[in-house]
């Protein structure tokens, strides 16, 4: 298992952001759906070693993320977009991504032949010497998803990447997600259900720091089928069923 | 099988252009990095420092600017406000280091290799070198006695050390900045209400052990405020 995280919780104060979840998960996409204030990007960011949880058990890649060697470690074998994508406009395309690929201690050697194959995986390569700050938002999040894959990593945590894209854009990045998906664990947080269902194997649905669901997209759908729940599509009335039934449920125990 | 019977080799275009792209894209790091990559022995670590938000042109071109004001000052009144300048400067300067709001990518560099901690550190020692050499170089030209000349670089430690400490504490490099800068102003002033000059504070020697232990303090706060808590498992 490429992630492990038992009873992992996260406070702010008095507000309970990610309360009690447990996930484990190998290689494969993992879509990670819910509603805005779900608790989504806090339970990325602790994934992504960016901060610690309050309480409970986080494991990655087989290591314990709270000691210094082993978190490097894991850092070195991790992509990580996060929701909000600082970055420095006067970079161009190429230094933006080869930055962050020194910054996770690739071998220096390695790093020009990664940047290029990072670019063009994400088919910025005609924009690779343009600087940051005249691409469109779309180019911006195909520069902040090259960063993220430019070390080949094992573990990839994607918040919201198909923000902003065009919807010939979200196409190519569901295809280019299957294929990181058959070496690496990637997961996505979106709020996009279709996106999910076309490039997740694995699907946990996240509503007030819990996760309500966790299941493959297509238990999910079922979970809508005759149920009455609103949504366009099959796995979207899945989701509003499964949310729906998780509010009632809270309702209740109030 | 002669060699003609063969057709052509395949050619992977693809890699060949990946090739290719990679020396047309590749970035010549400057001698200054290329330096402080084989000292640091870290290329992330020396590019982090080269992207420092106070190590940039135009930060550099303000602090020589206000402390040629400094020199120019002290020349026409012959009060020595250049090493009053000093410690005010550098603390700003320590404040906008690193942090976020500051670095643009601070989120994304929290979760790679090189350790936020170490870019904090080697950013803050580098600013503090340029500062103290640039502070050195007006007090010079300022024509100060030895005594103020770097009477004041104690004082500068304790200043940045209660910069950083606020703006780590606070995640707000306007916050250290104002810590710093509030800090040295009132010592400055109750120096004066105390002893009658406004130098008091950079000549009196009395102060140097006051100086050093706060500044030691400062460090300490830094980093148990840049600590990662262990026992997550």
């Amino acid at each position: 298992m490429n992630v492990e995280l038992t009873d992992l919780t996260r406070r702010f104060g008095r507000t309970t952001a990610v309360a009690g979840v447990s996930l484990h998960t190998g290689p494969g996409v993992f879509g990670l759906l819910g509603p805005n204030g779900a608790g989504k990007t806090t339970l990325l960011r602790m994934t992504a070693t960016v901060i610690p949880p309050t309480s409970g058990r986080l494991r990655l890649l087989g290591r314990d993320p709270g000691g210094y060697e082993p978190r490097r470690e894991i850092r070195r074998r991790l992509g990580y977009l996060p929701q909000n994508l600082g970055y420095y406009p006067g970079f161009t395309v190429a230094e933006f991504v080869e930055y962050f690929a020194l910054l996770k201690d690739m071998p220096p050697g390695r790093v020009p032949q990664a940047v290029a194959a990072a670019i063009e995986h994400v088919g910025l390569g005609d924009r690779a010497r343009a600087r940051l700050r005249t691409l469109s938002g779309g180019m911006l999040r195909r520069a902040g998803i090259a960063q993220a894959i430019v070390n080949e990593p094992e573990l990839l945590l994607l918040d919201e990447p198909t923000a902003g894209l065009d919807p010939e854009q979200r196409v190519a990045f569901r295809g280019l997600l299957r294929e990181l998906g058959q070496r690496a664990t990637v997961i996505v947080s979106t709020h996009l259900v279709e996106d999910v269902g076309a490039a997740c194997s694995e699907v946990a649905l996240m509503e007030q720091g819990r996760i309500v669901f966790h299941g493959t997209p297509a238990e999910l759908t079922a979970r809508g089928e005759g149920s009455g729940a609103a949504g366009d599509a099959p796995l979207e009335r899945g989701y509003s069923a499964v949310l729906a039934a998780a509010r009632s449920t809270t309702a209740a125990r109030a | 099988m002669s060699s003609t019977d063969a057709g052509p080799p395949d050619v992977d275009l693809g890699r060949v252009w990946l090739g290719v792209a990679a020396q047309v894209w590749r970035r010549e790091p400057g001698w200054a990095e290329r330096a402080a990559g084989r000292l640091l022995r870290s290329p992330g670590l020396a590019r982090a420092l080269m992207t420092t938000p106070s190590l940039l042109l135009g930060w550099l071109i303000a602090t020589a600017a206000v402390l040629a004001a400094g020199v120019l000052a002290t020349l026409g009144t012959g009060t020595p406000y250049v090493p009053l300048l000093a410690p005010a400067v550098a603390a700003a300067g320590i404040a906008y280091a690193y942090g976020p709001g500051i670095d643009p990518a601070w989120e994304l560099s929290l979760s790679m290799a090189v350790s936020d901690r170490m870019v904090l550190l080697v950013r803050a020692l580098v600013v503090f070198g340029l500062n103290a050499a640039l502070g050195l170089a007006a007090s010079a030209a300022s024509g100060a006695a030895a005594a103020v000349t770097f009477g004041w670089l104690v004082p500068m430690t304790a200043a940045c050390g209660l910069a950083l400490a606020a703006a780590t504490l606070a995640r707000s490099a306007n916050v250290g900045v104002a810590a710093g800068a509030a800090g040295w102003v009132i010592t400055v002033l109750a120096g004066r209400a105390a002893a009658g000059r406004l130098t008091a504070v950079i000549t009196d020697s009395a102060l140097i052990l006051p100086y050093l232990a706060f500044a030691a303090c400062c460090g300490l706060i830094v980093l148990y405020a840049t600590r990662i808590p262990r026992g997550t498992s």
